[in-house]
């Protein structure tokens, strides 16, 4: 092992000193060649046009006259034009010592380049599913995940947020819920391979790409099975030899978008009255809090961004500074992050490059306590504080403002991503490429609680301290070589490689109990704080060094991709992949993942030149298997359990104990995907409409998923993993778009979104275990989801209601559970036998969304800008959760106060109890999860050149923008955006931090 | 210089092209054993040892969390506020359980896991190189633990798998009653054997099975089979040991005073510290008083059927049942305030009072100090009280007298007005005084449900609660007769 890792780093090592000690720059005898480049249409000059010399890295830009002169070498054939928004075109040298162009305007869409994995494509060659968006369209959105800004964009994409909490990650899903483990997607930013981009600034992003077919993802075999996002950083833009600076700037202030619905005082005095006669003598003279008011209060949200790049002949420049605050709208949330990135492409001889994309960030997040939850179920007759200011008791729920204010819950950290590559030319058709990435990101939380009185249920006899020091590493080194190969009619990109990853963390935690004092200054642990359990207190119990079970495993691949295009009209792709991982042992460790895919751009044949408002049209077919392994490291090995105690002794003490712990399963292996996809792709009226439609039906086996054994076995209620399920999911993807032009007014209007059918094929089997997953446990260890075949994942399982026993022969006649009563809720009898059990309960819907859109308009007038972005979901349910959880008597939503109080009152609404029958799950709590919300509303204003001329600045742009600003839907609670990572217990409200609306002012400067 | 360039780059090429090692591939677990080189030494064997005893302190031990033994008979009900687990543990409350009530699983769960970490020391650590007495008596306590889950199996569910491996088969069908007491006896006797005496281990392993320990449990598992002359013979010979005695404060039996103490046979070691997995104890937190002072949630609620059937003076009332307005230790009890103080049927008849079970109680105004609460498995009491029953089904009722006289001596605490000595010798009438004279000593303490069933007494005390036959024994949990995909049959009397 040790001998194996230091072979590795001296590769690793020999490699780089290589690539610096490489030869320099041959000089040779040169000559030059001279030209005019104009517009095709009206022969006027075009400056920035990119000259350069074709398989080389040697280029010049035209001037503002549209003149150009490039040295020529022997050897150089084809000079080559590019320019955005035009045919590009290749020319032979041979001789010549003056060549002129005339480029032709062309649609952007068929000439613009995607990237890919491992290498970019042309639009127009692409025979995967890949949806791309630019710069311009990721910064509209304010937020700290840049992914936020795929919500409503990318077609097939959902994006939840379903805490608004500052630094909170939302759950992002392509294509529907693949697999019972770990069902989001991975994220490539720059070659680094890493599963979240929480540390990404948004202003420094260039293109993001979703990879979301077999053929896309199957270059990232392993890992592509829920679905790649690419993204690639900002470089200097070729042409510009004089350093171009930016800066953004954006201040926002948040506020809740709405609030719960709850009783006042006075209304539940009434009720209460009613449930317990005789508590309060006069409902009118209850006091009223409004606790959601006391917690709330508007915060503000700043965004700053500042940027130099540039490039030369020889270096290529990209450094931005960033900084994102973000205060949270309840007390003592914050998230704050400085990003720094450093981008760099040196071209250290015509065939031979280095670059670096690196970003460092350093940022400090604190937690609030969840007291969005103790403010919805606190009695409204409660007041807030004593006569003497002190915090007044809150029964059964604790003082939500005292939570807050003892809470002191923080996270910092650095964290850096970044990737230097060598890459060489050589026989002008391969590229070689190696380069090393780097993911490192260490975190130090802390929690601190005083010690403190407001009641006997809610106090703290010692004050604790709990310090972490999280660190997680990991690299990744990969080697391609990359054919490209053009002759006659034939194309031929291909590119083939190896890569070794390593994941490594480890997560230390030390506790401490009554700390001298309760100041900041004094948050150590010392001996002095750490408490043996004989003394009473329980601190090193919770000592602990171990690793992020998530984190800690290495992965070899090899990959293949061929792709080939006859005419530029028939274009063939094959990839293949093999991923070894350690997570399995030795036997199951290698995965093969091949895929193909067709394409045909029926708009370049012959016959299609009739149909002139048809611009583009493209037919494309894929069909593959790529592949998952998102379990935790350990679930392959028989573990000992060393965490027990047995207490003995006449003076008690703990002794430690140590026995057989979860039973691993050696025979584990790859889980895997297999995706087709058949799309079209349409350009009609010189692509002023353009339309994408996907169909797309993956179905994901041998899931990886922890099933229950007997407990005969003594695993102690542990389950144990085993590949056992089967998951399908398949729906239609479109986007639909329209873009033109009336006089000076630009618009456009873009419709995307998918339809998801999700569904179990199997679960268990012969792993001789159950064939339903139960999931969903609601605060009192009463589950609400059941996975079983042919429903969702993650579906939800009760009661159904239909109506109130309005009367007692009513009830005496019809089945019931034995504690209902007259004003009960009345459970449907749904196997209709003669009992109302268990066996009654029912699919009560579905959390996963049926159909996801989004609507984006854009306008543009004179140097106004205008954008609009609606988004919507429809079918998916919320279970509400918050409502049902009730040991004690807590407040009540509104809706209560229409109770059932005798024969016809109420059909819907039972009469009032604090817990109990009425509060069994059933699909009383099941809302309507369906909303339409506009989620941007942007309007800025850019100064006009003539104006600009006189300042050295190239662009000045201010802007409105209101994200978030309303929703319309039927669910009670703050936002009917609830996802959850655990696929199993989704779509589930237990009280969340509220998603806010914002109304901010920005200013965009370039010079 | 071409040369140079092009050499080097292929030297790059190569490089590139070697394709990576397969060891890269080998991660170890980190920072934990596993099962394959677990137990190997001495000093495994202890923690290995150790860790069957750590069962006992989870909550799911005591009878799945919830005292749904006590809740079942007529000494208790389910307690706390109204609403609180209502269709959990109102079901056992009434007879209305099905096969998938909360609580059995976890009940089976926990004596299963306990039963693999007993199989782990006999098996395994019975191989180990190292002192042979040592050995032995790790042996003997891990065959007298495992005795005691299976006793617990047998009688709440009767035919049960039996399972002498840590590596059994996924399936194991149930074997018959007598397969079940036949293991347990010969573990039991294999304790007594190897096990030392209570005096004879050294203060910091006191807590740990004895001999004294395994004949008692012996002794009960002979009552429970009927065999009345081997429970007397076991009783008898704890009780001729001279290692036990009674405390002589009723409530220091399970209080604080009494920990390993003189009436201390079995008991389970706890420390002050909450938290599942830490050196502490939920089960006195789960029945602790409700509200003020807040000793825990307030469940298992001594019923007015059990407060009335103390003979009167009986000390051992107060010492059974804490009412709003008592002061213990210095400390006055208010209650819950959501719980009625009184609850009533729609008659007006009382049918239950707020009240707490005192046997649980430990000095303290927190949840804190319940957490470290010693639960005693078997006291001394309980073996006098099994020798006068024994004695007196063998014909012999004038020493089972002396036995149970002297457990009506401890509870008279020197008032001699109060409970007279027993002076009845007809067998039957004798059978059922110290019947009840159990209820008395031992209410609360998840002994009274199985003391009626096996006297076949159940269906007429607890008849009109909603008893039936049926629970005679309780259902498999359905999940786990549904995993095991048809090797685990439910109980006849539950399909």
């Amino acid at each position: 092992m040790n001998s194996n890792k230091g072979s590795g780093y001296l590769r690793i090592f020999s490699v780089i000193l290589i690539m610096l000690l490489m030869a320099p720059v041959v000089f040779a005898q040169q000559r030059q060649i001279t030209g005019k480049v104009t517009d095709a249409a009206d022969g006027s000059s075009l400056p920035g046009v990119n000259v350069f010399i074709k398989g080389t890295t040697r280029g010049v830009i035209t001037d503002l006259s549209g003149n150009y002169t490039i040295p020529v070498n022997p050897g150089d054939d084809t000079l080559a034009f590019s320019y955005v928004g035009y045919q590009p075109q290749a020319v032979l040298i041979d001789d010549k010592t003056e060549i002129n162009i005339q480029l032709k305007v062309e649609a952007e869409a068929i000439n613009e380049v995607v990237v890919i994995g491992y290498g970019t494509v042309k639009k127009s060659d692409l025979s995967g599913s890949v949806s791309s968006l630019k710069s311009a369209d990721i910064t509209k959105i304010t937020s700290q995940n840049p992914v936020q800004s795929l919500s409503g964009k990318v077609a097939g994409i959902h994006v939840t947020s379903s805490s608004g909490a500052p630094g909170a990650s939302p759950v992002v899903r392509i294509r529907g819920v693949g697999t019972f483990n770990n069902s989001s997607p991975i994220y490539v930013v720059d070659g680094v391979i890493l599963d979240d981009i929480s540390f990404l600034n948004s202003e420094d992003i260039a293109s993001v790409e979703v990879l979301k077919d077999a053929s896309a993802t199957a270059i990232y075999g392993s890992r592509g099975a829920n679905g790649v996002i690419i993204v690639t950083t900002k470089s200097g833009q070729a042409g510009t030899a004089k350093p171009q600076f930016s800066f953004d700037a954006e201040y926002s202030i948040q506020q809740v978008e709405r609030k719960i619905d709850l009783l006042n005082g006075r209304q539940f005095a009434t009720i209460y009255n009613e449930i317990q006669p005789g508590r309060f003598n006069n409902v009118d003279l209850v006091p009223n809090t409004n606790w959601q008011d006391l917690i709330f209060h508007t915060a503000p949200l700043q965004n700053y961004q500042f940027s130099v790049s540039g490039a030369t002949k020889v270096n290529h420049y990209y450094v931005g500074i960033g900084y994102y605050g973000q205060e949270g709208i309840i007390d003592k949330s914050l998230y704050q992050r400085l990003s720094l990135r450093f981008n760099n492409t040196y071209n250290l001889t015509d065939h031979i490059t280095f670059g670096n994309n690196i970003t460092i960030v350093p940022f400090k997040q604190r937690n609030a306590p969840n007291v969005t939850y103790a403010a919805y179920r606190a009695q409204p007759v409660f007041t807030p504080y004593n006569q003497d200011g002190s915090y007044a008791e809150v029964e059964n729920v604790g003082n939500p403002l005292a939570d807050l204010h003892y809470s002191h819950n923080f996270n910092k950290g650095v964290r850096g991503v970044g990737n230097i590559y060598g890459q060489a030319v050589i026989f002008k058709i391969l590229t070689l490429k190696s380069s090393f990435g780097v993911d490192a990101n260490m975190e130090r939380p802390l929690n601190f609680t005083p010690a403190f009185h407001v009641s006997p249920q809610q106090e703290n006899v010692l004050s604790d301290l709990s310090k972490g020091l999280n660190q997680r590493f990991s690299w990744l080194w990969e080697n391609t070589v990359t054919l490209q190969k053009t002759f006659d009619q034939h194309s031929i990109n291909a590119v083939a490689g190896y890569t070794m990853q390593r994941y490594s963390s480890e997560i230390i935690n030390l506790p401490g109990e009554n700390l001298i004092r309760d100041q900041s200054q004094f948050w150590y642990v010392s001996p002095s704080n750490i408490y043996d359990p004989s003394n009473g207190v329980n601190t090193i119990q919770d000592i602990f060094d171990g690793v992020d079970n998530n984190l800690y495993y290495s992965m070899i691949s090899y990959l293949f991709r061929a792709n080939y295009t006859y005419k530029q009209r028939y274009i063939l792709t094959f990839t293949y992949r093999r991923d070894g991982s350690s997570k399995f042992a030795s036997g199951n460790r290698y995965g093969d993942f091949p895929s193909g895919a067709i394409a045909w751009n029926v708009s370049r044949e012959p016959f299609m030149d009739n149909l002139e408002f048809i611009s583009n049209l493209k037919i494309r077919a894929s069909y593959g298997l790529i592949g998952n392994e998102k379990i935790q490291y350990l679930e392959r090995y028989n573990q000992v359990d060393q965490s027990l105690l047995a207490v003995f002794g006449i003076n008690e003490s703990a002794n430690s104990a140590a026995t057989f712990g979860r039973s691993g399963n050696p025979g584990l292996h790859w889980e895997n995907t297999k995706q087709a996809d058949v799309g079209v792709e349409i350009g009609a009226l010189k692509n002023k409409l353009t339309g994408e439609f996907d169909y797309y039906h993956r179905k994901t086996n041998d899931i990886l998923i922890a099933l229950q054994i007997p407990a005969i076995l003594g695993n102690g209620g542990d389950k144990k993993s085993f590949n056992a399920a089967q998951v399908l999911n398949s729906g239609f993807e479109y986007k639909v778009e329209w873009r033109d032009r009336i006089g000076d007014f630009n618009y456009s209007v873009g419709l995307v979104g998918s339809t998801v059918h999700n569904e179990v094929l199997a679960i268990g089997g012969s792993s001789g275990s159950d064939s339903v997953l139960i999931g969903g446990f609601l605060g009192n260890g009463i589950p609400v989801t059941q996975s079983r075949v042919g429903l969702p994942i993650g579906a939800f399982y009760g009661y159904e209601t239909n109506g109130i026993f309005q009367s007692q022969p009513e009830l005496d006649s019809y089945p019931h559970l034995s504690n209902a009563g007259v004003g009960d809720l009345r459970f449907v009898n749904t196997n209709h036998d003669k009992v109302l059990d268990g066996k009654d309960r029912t699919y009560i819907g579905s959390p996963i969304p049926d159909v996801i859109f989004g609507l984006n308009i854009t306008g543009e007038y004179k140097g106004f800008d205008l954008a609009l972005d609606f988004q919507g979901q429809y079918g998916n349910k919320i279970f509400n959760a918050k409502e049902v959880v009730r040991p004690d008597p807590y407040n009540f939503e509104a809706h209560v106060f229409d109770r059932w109080t005798g024969p016809g009152t109420s059909t819907t609404e039972p009469r009032p109890s604090f817990g109990g029958y009425n509060y069994i799950p059933s699909d009383r709590f099941i809302q309507d999860g369906s909303y339409l919300r506009l989620r941007t509303f942007v309007l800025g204003y850019s100064l006009p050149a003539s104006l600009l001329a006189k300042m050295p600045i190239d662009r000045l742009r201010i802007y409105l923008k209101g994200t978030n600003l309303y929703t319309l839907t039927q669910f009670t609670g703050y936002s009917p955006d609830i996802a959850s990572s655990d696929v199993i217990s989704n779509g589930i409200d237990s009280g969340t931090y509220p998603v806010t609306r914002l109304y901010s002012i920005g200013l965009n400067i370039s010079f | 210089m071409k040369k140079i360039r092009y050499t080097i780059t292929a030297f790059l090429l190569v490089l590139i092209l070697l394709p990576g090692c397969e060891d890269f591939l080998n991660t170890e677990l980190q920072g934990n054993l596993t099962q394959e080189t677990f137990p190997t030494t001495a000093g495994d064997a202890l923690l290995a040892n150790n860790a069957v005893y750590a069962s006992l302190r989870e909550w799911n031990y005591n009878s799945g969390g919830y005292p749904i033994l006590d809740i079942m008979s007529d000494d208790a009900r389910k307690g706390s506020n109204t609403n609180d687990q209502v269709a959990n543990l109102g079901p056992y409350n009434n007879f209305t359980i099905t096969t998938t009530q909360d609580g059995l699983d976890r009940w089976w769960t926990n004596l299963y896991q306990g039963i693999k970490r007993a199989n782990v020391v006999i098996n395994i650590v019975s191989t180990i190189d190292m002192d042979t007495t040592l050995r032995n008596r790790y042996v003997a306590e891990a065959r007298f633990l495992r005795g005691l889950f299976y006793f617990d199996l047998v009688r709440a569910w009767g035919e049960v798998p039996v399972i002498t491996s840590e590596n059994p088969p996924v399936h194991v069908p149930k074997s018959p009653v007598d397969d079940v007491y036949s293991l347990i006896r010969s573990d039991l006797n294999y304790a007594v054997t190897h096990l030392p005496l209570r005096s004879e281990y050294q203060g910091n392993d006191i807590g740990r099975a004895t001999k004294g320990a395994a004949k008692s449990l012996l002794a009960k598992v002979y009552l429970f089979d009927h065999d009345f002359v081997n429970a007397g013979k076991y009783a008898l010979e704890v009780i001729n040991s001279d290692e036990y005695g009674l405390e002589p404060v009723f409530t220091d039996a399970n209080g604080v005073n009494g920990e390993h103490g003189t009436e201390s046979v079995f008991e389970v070691g706890a420390l002050e510290v909450s938290g599942g997995g830490g050196p502490g104890n939920q089960y006195a937190n789960t029945q602790g008083v409700r509200g003020t002072p807040n000793r825990g949630w307030g469940f298992n609620r001594p019923s007015l059927d059990l407060r009335n059937s103390f003979e009167s003076g009986d000390p051992r009332l107060k010492g059974t049942i804490i009412d709003l307005g008592d002061t213990i230790d210095g400390i006055k009890i208010l209650g819950d305030g959501p719980t009625p103080d009184e609850l009533r049927d729609s008659q007006g008849n009382l049918i239950e009072v707020e009240c707490y079970s005192r046997k649980v109680w430990m000095p303290g105004t927190s949840t804190i100090e319940e957490w470290g609460y010693n639960r005693r498995i078997i006291r001394y009491a309980d073996v006098l009280l099994m020798a006068a029953e024994a004695l007196n089904e063998n014909d012999k009722p004038g020493q089972a007298l002396i036995y149970l006289n002297k457990v009506r001596e401890r509870a008279r605490q020197g008032n001699t007005q109060i409970l007279p000595d027993i002076t009845e010798t007809n067998k039957d009438s004798l059978r059922d005084i110290i019947l009840e004279e159990r209820r008395h000593e031992l209410a609360m303490e998840g002994q009274r449900f199985w003391d009626l069933v096996r006297t076949g007494k159940a269906q007429d005390v607890l008849g009109p609660l909603g008893y039936t036959s049926k629970y005679e024994t309780l259902p498999i949990p359905q999940n786990e007769i549904d995993i095991s995909q048809g090797s685990l049959v439910q109980n006849p009397n539950w399909q």
